[in-house]
């Protein structure tokens, strides 16, 4: 986790120095101090969720609002350990086929209702029934049956199969816990209000304006790793939606607004010369940022081919231009902020003249007219569908670099700018050679997701994760153990085996963490991203000056 | 029948054929689009959802019937006023078109008015200011017709909030914070308004009658408050329906930009979540609004001009 925190704090110094020589009397310096009150405006360029509880459905969006709200069973510090939240102690059985954990006894839920074991059951029967449609926490309990009431403080999960990753899924807003007498009513009514044990209350949504969250002033369940106890310094949050990235930097200027998300690299570069606002830089966890070769036909179907594009495509310039150094080159499938990720550099080194004469080798030995590879009269091309709802402009830029430099090298890349169900249409009928996907997960579980033969059979809603269309039985016996294993060395032993085997089949070509930029006025400070997902937590925000 | 009420009911069948074309097309445009209205239901594209999960929507949603049936299912709903409940939020469509409706017919009815204050004023100016003017006022009716709305209010937000400090540069709630998103919806409109209206302005000012009337005593300005307006603005008047309809879809870029909830920002939502009875209920909202729009326009063209009423 890079968050530049040591920065805030050493400007919000600077802030209230200045603010107490331009004062007669020195109050100013007080500042820097936590001081409770206040009003603060977050302004968020995700959409707008269509329902406030992060069990229906269950995006990005979602947990960002709903971390203000809702608590965790579990979290997870800076250093990626497993810390204690609603539940304070928890253990594995001998058969990895129960976990066992114990629940704080002093929680109760801002609507009165008690934290407690049957509350815990209550969320996961709630996550499961088909009715909640829920995808990502549905996902996330995969290998959970049932979770029995051991007694008021103690609830046992039982597992199907032994979970390694079962801490890490429960660090995860979408699982997070919600008064179940909240639950009992409607889902429209739930959606708009959800109750849970955090720092804020959901007060009101206007939609397509503003959530309003106020101080749950019972508050006393903070995450291990905060910065204090007991309720939340600010009286209010303000939560706004504005979809245009330089409107939300201009109001972010103005002082319309305290904070915003999905800081785009121009911005960054432009705030880094501005004083008064402070970079959080909070890449998201699970899968790195990264073009997929499918794998699953022709022409990757030959890994000659796709050796060839992954050693013959310089990307390494292309981002450091274009995201003006915002953003750091990857060589690993996972993103930096899992401990267990493992890096090559060595697999991705540019070598034009060795890609062509691998394309050579594979066939590819003529030209046509246009300078493009050809074999038996056909056109070395490749199709590249780009979802321009989760590629920022930066990131189509790349792609648009990716497609000149691979024209080089004799291959013919459409890029195709979809909207997200068109994208999605297109991956659903096979209709692509290349393509980028993000996956926020928690923990390297992402890459059984991601690269398991079993990844490659279609949802019924037509949504298969395994892109790369990735098929070894190597491989997926190593994933498989590594989720069963309860040995720490074993499972990154595991771990790192199986990312070797993804990076050397050459159907990843990893970019750069999944961004995840925040920039913050002076006027704030305590605020940060919770590791787990690094959505942004305002507990332990305090206005200054 | 007498001509009023021929008009009126004339007026009224046009209205329902609109919407009965707009709602045909949506339905089936929409279904165009690859992906299934399910997986729309479930959490938009993309979604995990479970074949458990997905049978059950299919089912409440009748979305396995034969397409024909869905959509005479479809007219009936909405032939009783049914506009169905939004797949994504999970609410009542109605409901939520008269939450958004009247903000955006509050920015686009008073852009309209904007827009037609600046046209008359350059128009006005193009008239009385003499060459110069005429060819100054005709440059810049042709560059407000041509920007795009997305560049004018970055421009805008820029000089006025970034640089001045003077407006906010998202939209408030505070009749300051509207200020913006009119003056960039406005501009475009003026531009066209201001181009036909200088033509015909030029033209009357040129014909008999003004001539007659200056001759008669009348000043400058009276010539133009009471006679020229009248010929000048009926054309205008008549471009007002379609300024209405631009208006309308210029909302869906503006209030994206300036963060102001309404119809256009609705519609955006809906269309990328694939909330078929959502975008359906904005399209025939606008469509509404436009056909008031466009007979309130003839209205007036027949309270300027007394040959239509004679017609």
């Amino acid at each position: 986790m890079r968050t530049r925190l040591p920065a805030l704090l050493a400007l919000t110094t600077v802030g209230a120095l200045l603010l107490a020589g331009c004062t007669t009397g020195g109050e100013a310096t007080g500042s820097a101090t936590p001081r409770s009150g206040g009003t603060l405006t977050y302004a968020t360029g995700d959409a707008e969720p269509t329902c406030l509880d992060p069990h229906v459905g269950g995006n990005y969006p979602q947990a960002l609002v709903s971390t203000q709200y809702l608590e965790s069973l579990v979290s997870k510090n800076g250093s990626g350990e497993i810390v204690p939240w609603l539940a304070t102690s928890w253990e594995e059985s001998e058969d990895g086929l129960s976990w066992t954990f114990d629940l704080r006894d002093d929680v109760v839920f801002s609507d009165g209702t008690p934290f407690d074991a049957a509350a815990v059951a209550a969320n996961v029967a709630h996550l499961q029934d088909p009715e909640t449609l829920s995808s990502t926490g549905y996902l996330a309990l995969g290998k959970v049956t049932g979770v029995e009431v051991v007694d008021a403080q103690t609830a046992r999960f039982d597992l199907s199969a032994p979970d390694s990753a079962l801490l890490e899924s429960l660090t995860q807003p979408w699982v997070a816990m919600e008064s179940p007498a909240a639950l009992e009513r409607s889902q429209e009514v739930n959606c708009e209000s959800p109750v849970g044990t955090g720092p804020f209350v959901v007060e009101s949504w206007t939609k397509q304006d503003r959530i309003v969250l106020t101080r749950n002033d019972d508050y006393s369940s903070p995450p291990a790793d905060a910065d204090h106890d007991g309720p939340a310094y600010l009286d209010e949050v303000v939560w706004r939606f504005i979809p245009d990235s330089a409107a939300r930097y201009s109001a972010l200027q103005a002082g319309q607004v305290d904070v915003i998300d999905n800081v785009q690299p121009d911005t960054l570069v432009a705030a880094e010369k501005d004083d008064a606002l402070a970079e959080i830089d909070a890449p998201r966890p699970g899968a790195v940022n990264r073009i997929e070769l499918n794998s699953g036909k022709a022409p990757f179907d030959d890994e000659r081919v796709r050796e060839a594009f992954v050693t013959g495509v310089d990307v390494t310039d292309g981002i450091d231009s274009l995201f003006f150094g915002t953003a750091e080159r990857s060589y690993s499938p996972l993103s930096s902020v899992e401990p267990l990720a493992y890096s090559d550099p060595s697999l991705f080194e540019v070598d034009v003249d060795a890609a062509g004469a691998l394309l050579d080798d594979a066939g590819w030995t003529e030209r046509d007219s246009d300078g493009y590879r050809t074999k038996d009269g056909e056109r070395l091309s490749l199709e590249f569908p780009v979802s321009t709802n989760q590629s920022i402009p930066a990131e189509q830029s790349l792609f648009e670099q990716v497609q000149a430099g691979a024209r080089d090298l004799g291959f013919e890349v459409t890029l195709s700018p979809l909207d997200l169900s068109s994208w999605y249409g297109a991956l659903a009928a096979n209709d692509y050679d290349l393509v980028s996907a993000p996956y926020t997960k928690v923990g390297p579980d992402v890459l059984r997701i991601l690269y398991d033969t079993d990844g490659i059979t279609p949802a019924p809603s037509g949504y298969f994760a395994n892109l790369a269309q990735l098929s070894d039985p190597a491989l997926d016996d190593l994933l498989t153990r590594a989720s069963e294993t309860s040995d720490a060395d074993e499972r990154a032993d595991l771990y790192e085996q199986a990312q070797k085997i993804v990076l050397e089949s050459y159907t990843v070509l990893p970019l750069y963490d999944q961004q995840n930029h925040y920039l913050a006025r002076s006027a704030v400070a305590g605020v940060r991203a919770l590791p787990p997902v690094s959505a942004v937590t305002l507990y332990d925000a305090y206005t200054v000056g | 029948m007498p001509a009023p009420v021929r008009w009126l009911v004339g007026r009224l069948v046009g209205a329902l054929v609109v919407l009965w074309a707009v709602a045909t097309l949506i339905f089936f445009a929409i279904r165009l689009v690859p992906g299934d209205p399910a997986e729309a239901i479930l959490g938009g594209p993309g979604s995990q959802a479970s074949a458990e999960a997905i049978a059950l929507v299919r089912e409440q949603y009748g979305l396995d019937d034969p397409l024909l049936l869905q959509y005479l299912a479809q007219l009936g709903r909405l032939a009783v006023g049914d506009l169905g409940t939004s797949y994504s939020l999970r609410t009542d469509v109605a409901g939520l078109l008269l939450d958004q409706l009247p903000g955006t017919l509050l920015l686009a009815v008073l852009s309209l008015v904007v827009a037609w204050l600046l046209a008359l004023g350059t128009a006005w100016w193009a008239t009385l200011g003499g060459r110069v003017a005429g060819a100054v006022s005709s440059s810049l009716e042709i560059v407000a017709s041509a920007v795009p709305h997305f560049w004018l209010a970055g421009v805008l937000v820029l000089v006025f909030s970034t640089q001045l400090g003077w407006l906010p540069p998202v939209s408030t709630g505070t009749p300051l914070g509207i200020v913006l998103p009119v003056v960039t919806l406005a501009i475009p409109v003026a531009g066209f308004l201001g181009q036909v209206t200088r033509d015909s302005l030029l033209d009357a000012s040129t014909a008999p009658f003004a001539l007659t009337a200056r001759a008669r005593g009348e000043s400058r300005s009276g010539l133009f408050r009471r006679h020229l307006l009248r010929h000048a603005a009926l054309p205008g008047l008549a471009l007002s329906g379609w300024a209405f309809g631009s208006l309308l879809s210029g909302a869906v870029v503006v209030e994206s930009i300036f963060a102001r909830p309404g119809l256009g920002r609705t519609l955006l939502q809906a269309v990328t979540l694939r909330d078929i009875p959502l975008v359906t209920g904005v399209a025939l909202a606008s469509a509404l609004a436009y056909v008031v729009v466009v007979a309130l326009g003839d209205l007036a063209e027949r309270a300027v001009d007394p040959r239509e009423r004679a017609a």
